[in-house]
């Protein structure tokens, strides 16, 4: 099935089993490794990805279904203003230690962020209580996301 | 890069490794495609214990490969302390999940049609899945005659003479479950062979226990093998053991394809297969005078091991060395052994057998004041061993131990003293608990000194910049950062002259796995002094390579054969309070407080220290209570991370902790141990409080709204 | 690559009814329960072992109609956009806001978690305590059909092979409480061990109109109408100080199972405090 979607900006088109997952088309085909596998069932967020702005487990996300959809990777992401204030605040908040499920809290914060630009800590750990992580026990992420959030600036409506 | 002034390490940096993280550019195992690459898939066993009478393998297209026993060059076992684990099953096995053969291919679809074709025979055999199956006629042994990997016994004075004029004896039983990790990057591994050498790559946390269980299972001179960790997401001593074993798979598998080989573990796979912390029953019996003073203490310590001895008697040894906790105890008997069972191996997780240890002692001196009608924590705090008091392994605290100004600083944080009165008089659900506990910074006993024997490097390169050669791994806990920092602040110059890479054994020397909160203390510490010696020589031009290796402190006394001594060179303290409120309805325990105290030491890095702290805790929040972990008949109830919960982001509040430190003379800069300390305590003060809001005695973890609803019932 | 999965992508309605009829297509909206259900190994496709339906795109499915009597949900819309519509009740607002986590808002729908049909499926027992039918389509017609005639056992219901499910009914009513509890294996992103959700009126210090269902204790949501209308008339005070001979009359009814999240005495000797703490406490809890 040939299944077309924004991704990163650019327009692409696939042709491929639509039951494929977002994520393996994201990783294997599009080569963005910034997309992980930390469980494949749609519990740790590793996946995480933004599809019409929302945040997504691409592990279960058929890509059947993002036809037409604007997609969000950490790839395309990195290089906003948005992404340096949050890996400037998140990396001060002591918010990283293995990194590995950090793509997926980045992206989770944009996504709850360009909702609520200022939200209260039970909304921050609200919005991201999709997203796993093992080594920092949240503190640090949601500091970092805090102190952002208490700016004004680039997600002020 | 900030220049780290010369009584600053303890302030934060940035992390060098952080940013390529946070923008999800540095590449994990995952991540990385050799030129020819194979992927490669596991057939483990479905059965607990069986014998293996055949195993039919369909016709393998072009390109596809069944790797197994007989594509072990040289022994199948992998190497740890023994060698009976096998790389791949020979004619049985022993748990459900253990390796049976690898299929290796191009094409992922089709490993899974080939694997789906595989037809294993088991003639099953009647498991060992607890202690009293040992001794049962019908069941065969499965390790030795008494189903026991290890077996040991320490003591001090005579228990039997105390129990023999005791007032009172004191006697209660405390069980921990299992624990999965949980690194959000699942195991994986590749293996590459160029016709000469092979290469594993991997996420690991010990890139000389691979090497050494490669060169055994490959039956090669040790240069023909290099080793090289790639970027870890998250171990927690789950990447300690369990990686040599495939390892193995990896590299005979590219030994018999001649191609790279990848293996990434899917989550469910890990979760149900891979090393867990070992479950634990431990007895306490306390003898007490006509005084209400403790006399004696006689403890049973039983840890389930699962199939393979792995680590278990150094988990054993580490859990009896703290058996009697932080306390003075006159007269000592600690028996302890580990049990073989037909379920998946149990292996090194954070605390190491510790925190099993505390929860008993902590929840036994809890009961035992409760008891005798006193206040758990004046109870406590009166046995607090100091400076010159035995060890249960009848060493000496050679150290002043802060614990008494820690306790009160933590009990100002906390507002301990008014909220337990307060919570007593309300008659309510809400409880505030107090725990106290250490951790043996380093190796237990003598094997920093007769096993590891470490040895680091330390090269200034013709430019100027410093090169870190040792072979610790950076997981996450901040290594990169924290021995960066101690070598630039000894030769005095910008951190960011100081090159670091994740280690390939090709280039570092052994310094020792990265384990046992050894890492900045003593790894540190070899660089430290290696440092001290390169400052005289930063003039010269062109290369200096200074090596530096391990020298026991002259301080540590300590007999391997009879356990006597000092188990530890030094002791991080610490001290935690954990405040719940128990719903009466539902028995769910909310978590509305936690506080800290911890003295490790000169901090290297307090934000990362905070890390440590922020995350240990959080992990030890969920061993106390969501991570359930439960098996039946060898088979895991919870095999996936929809059924095996860690906490969320929205579990428990912000810990509020502060640092204590008490410098160690042998330590860089001072410092201690830290990355297990903050796990160690955090289940036992949870449990205290919970008994404390329910008024019933809680004797297991974790501390689950079934096992409170059981307990409320029983009562009724 | 493998097999290709039989997937249609129909864009219209009538022609999602037509593709099912003719190949009995499983529908999919988000997929958040069929891509963990059917899931694989990493990189291979997950496998209904059917052909499948997308029919998430179909914009028709993801409307909320409010009309005098009911308020009608497509069964395709997204807990997520639930949350954000005025005519959605309040319990069922609630019930979405704790049931697993934004990534799976985002794609759930109450479709998907209807056909699922899980004796733990978190909006069930609000859907049952609200009376919701639901309207199921096809190429011969639409029926409707009440939810508890609809799922008939774990994992199983009615819906014919040429159905769809199209929307959900919920009738208009006031309550002076609405009340949901869920009891989970985590604070948030957790599935159920037990679920509640109560709706309660009142007159004249009278009950006038009680409703309770229970969740993840039986095969199917626990609801009892003879229990309720039984109680109908009754004095508040009276349902409060007999709050524990009406809970031990759902005792029969509870038949709860051991497995991975919880065990059978918890979840039987639990709901039923959870059910005497609502006829006590929660009939009047102030929203």
């Amino acid at each position: 099935m040939k299944i077309e979607f924004t991704l990163n900006n650019k327009p692409e088109t696939v042709d491929t089993d639509p039951m494929r997952r977002l994520l393996d088309v994201l990783r294997d085909d599009f080569g963005l490794s910034g997309v992980k596998e930390g469980c494949g069932e749609g519990e740790c967020g590793a996946c995480s990805v933004l599809v019409n702005g929302e945040i997504v487990f691409s592990c279960i996300t058929p890509v059947g279904t993002v036809e037409g959809c604007t997609i969000l990777t950490i790839e395309g992401y990195r290089k906003t203003d948005r992404y340096r204030t949050l890996e400037k605040a998140l990396e001060e908040a002591g918010g990283v230690q293995c990194g590995f499920c950090t793509p997926g809290f980045v992206l989770a914060a944009e996504a709850l962020l360009r909702r609520n630009p200022h939200p209260s800590e039970d909304e921050i750990r609200e919005g991201l209580s999709g997203n796993l992580c093992r080594c920092t026990g949240y503190s640090g992420i949601v500091e970092g996301i805090r102190a952002v959030a208490e700016r004004e600036g680039l997600w002020a409506t | 890069m900030a220049v780290i002034g010369p009584a600053a390490i303890s302030r934060p940096v940035p992390r060098p490794d952080v940013p390529e993280k946070i923008g999800g550019s540095v590449p994990y195992i995952g991540d990385i495609r050799f030129p020819g690459m194979l992927y490669a898939r596991t057939l483990r066993s479905s059965v607990p214990r069986a014998r293996i009478a055949a195993i039919e393998i369909p016709s393998m297209p072009e390109g596809y490969f069944v790797v197994d026993k007989h594509d072990v060059p040289g022994k199948n076992g992998v190497h740890m302390l023994t060698d009976e684990q096998p790389f791949f099953a020979e004619d049985k096995v022993n748990y459900v999940g253990e390796p049976i053969l690898l299929v290796a291919g191009p094409d992922r679809e089709e490993i899974d049609r080939i694997l789906k074709k595989i037809r294993v025979e088991y003639e099953e055999v009647p498991p060992v899945f607890c202690e009293e199956d040992s001794g049962n006629p019908d069941v065969p042994p499965l390790f030795g005659k008494h189903d026991l990997f290890c077996e040991y016994e320490i003591k001090r004075g005579t228990v039997e003479a105390e129990f023999e004029k005791a007032a009172l004896i004191f006697e209660d039983e405390y069980r921990t479950g299992a624990q999965e990790h949980v690194y959000i990057e699942p195991q994986g591994m590749a293996g590459v062979f160029d016709g000469e050498r092979v290469t594993v790559y991997g996420s690991m946390q010990c890139p000389y226990y691979v090497k050494t269980a490669l060169v055994q299972g490959l039956g090669w001179e040790e240069d023909m093998i290099r080793v090289v960790q790639t970027t870890t997401g998250g171990a927690f001593g789950g990447k300690e053991e369990y990686p040599s074993l495939i390892a193995g798979h990896v590299a005979f598998a590219a030994i018999k394809t001649g191609r790279p080989v990848l293996l990434v573990f899917d989550r469910a796979e890990d979760v149900y297969s891979t090393t867990k912390r070992h479950p634990s029953r431990i007895r306490i019996r306390t003898t007490v005078d006509g005084n209400g003073a403790i006399t004696a203490m006689d403890i049973d310590v039983a840890l389930d091991g699962g199939a393979y001895v792995g680590l278990s008697p150094v988990v054993l040894q580490r859990a009896m060395f703290a058996a009697t906790g932080v306390y003075r105890i006159p007269c000592v008997r600690v028996k302890g052994r580990v049990f073989a069972t037909n379920s998946v191996p149990a292996g090194a997780f954070r605390g190491f057998g510790a925190p099993q240890a505390f929860f008993a002692v902590e929840m036994h001196m809890h009961s035992l004041a409760e008891k005798l009608k006193k206040d758990p924590l004046e109870f406590k705090r009166s046995y607090m061993l100091g400076r010159g008091d035995p060890t249960v392994t009848d060493g000496k605290i050679k150290e002043t131990v802060p614990l008494p100004r820690m306790l009160d600083r933590l009990c100002a944080l906390s507002g301990y003293d008014s909220k337990s009165r307060t919570f007593k008089k309300e008659g309510s659900s809400r409880g505030i608990g107090v725990s106290l506990f250490f951790h043996g910074c380093a190796f237990t006993g003598s094997g920093e000194k007769d096993k590891i024997k470490a040895k680091v490097l330390l090269k200034k390169q013709g430019d100027g910049s410093v090169s870190i050669l040792v072979s610790s791994v950076e997981m996450g806990q901040g290594a990169q950062t924290t021995l960066r920092k101690i070598v630039a602040q000894t030769l005095g110059f910008d951190i960011g002259r100081v090159r670091y890479e994740n280690p390939d054994t090709d280039r570092v020397p052994d310094s020792g796995p990265t384990v046992a909160s050894r890492t900045v203390m003593i790894v540190g510490g070899l660089l430290a002094r290696a440092a001290g010696r390169l400052k005289e020589r930063m003039d010269e031009t062109g290369e200096v390579e200074i090596e530096e290796r391990y020298v026991q402190p002259p301080h540590i006394e300590w007999d391997q054969e009879t356990f006597r001594g000092d188990a530890y060179p030094v002791y991080s303290w610490g001290a935690n309070a954990v405040e719940v409120e128990v719903d009466p309805v539902t028995f769910e325990v909310s978590v509305t407080g936690v506080w800290g105290v911890y003295d490790v030491g000169t901090p290297i890095d307090e934000r990362i220290v905070g890390g440590q702290i922020e995350g240990g805790i959080s992990q030890g929040l969920g061993y106390a209570t969501v991570e359930v972990l439960q098996q039946q008949k060898g088979r895991l109830l919870q095999k996936n991370l929809t059924d095996y919960i860690i906490p969320s982001s929205k579990e428990f509040p912000d810990p509020v902790y502060e640092l204590y430190s008490s410098p160690y003379e042998y330590g860089p800069f001072g410092a201690k141990c830290a990355g297990e300390l903050p796990f160690v305590g955090v289940a036992p003060a949870l449990a205290a409080a919970v008994q404390n809001a329910t008024g019933r005695p809680v004797r297991r973890l974790p501390v689950s709204p079934e096992y409170l609803f059981e307990a409320a019932n029983d009562e009724d | 690559m493998g097999n290709m999965t039989d997937a249609y992508r129909p864009g219209s309605l009538e022609e999602a009814y037509r593709v099912r009829a003719r190949t009995g297509a499983v529908p999919l909206a988000g997929g958040t329960d069929l891509m963990v259900r059917h899931r694989r190994p990493a990189g291979l496709v997950p496998d209904p072992g059917c052909p499948v339906l997308l029919i998430g795109h179909l914009e028709s499915l993801a409307r909320v109609e409010e009309g005098p009597d009911a308020v009608r949900i497509g069964a395709c819309a997204t807990y997520t956009s639930l949350l954000k519509h005025e005519s959605v009740p309040e319990i069922l607002k609630r019930c979405i806001g704790l049931l697993a986590s934004p990534p799976i808002r985002n794609r759930g729908t109450l479709g998907g978690n209807i056909c699922n049909s899980s004796p733990a499926g978190d909006t069930l027992p609000v859907l049952y305590a609200l009376d919701c039918s639901l309207v199921l389509a096809s190429t011969r017609g639409e029926r409707v059909l009440p939810i508890d005639r609809f799922i008939t056992g774990p994992g199983k219901n009615t819906l014919a092979d040429d159905e769809i499910v199209k929307e959900i009914v919920v009738p208009k009513n006031s309550f002076s409480s609405q009340y949901y509890r869920k009891v989970g294996t985590r604070r948030a992103n957790a599935l159920s061990k037990i679920s509640f959700a109560g709706l309660f009126s009142k007159e004249s210090g009278r009950v006038r109109d009680i409703r309770i269902a229970i969740g993840a204790v039986a095969p199917t949501i626990v609801r009892s109408r003879e229990i309720e209308g039984s109680l109908k008339g009754m004095p508040i005070a009276m349902l409060k100080k007999t709050a524990g001979a009406v809970a031990a009359r759902y005792k029969p009814l509870i038949r709860p199972i051991s497995d991975q999240r919880s065990t059978e005495r918890y979840r039987e000797g639990v709901s039923l405090r959870l059910l005497e703490q609502y006829l006590t406490t929660g009939i009047e809890q102030e929203e």
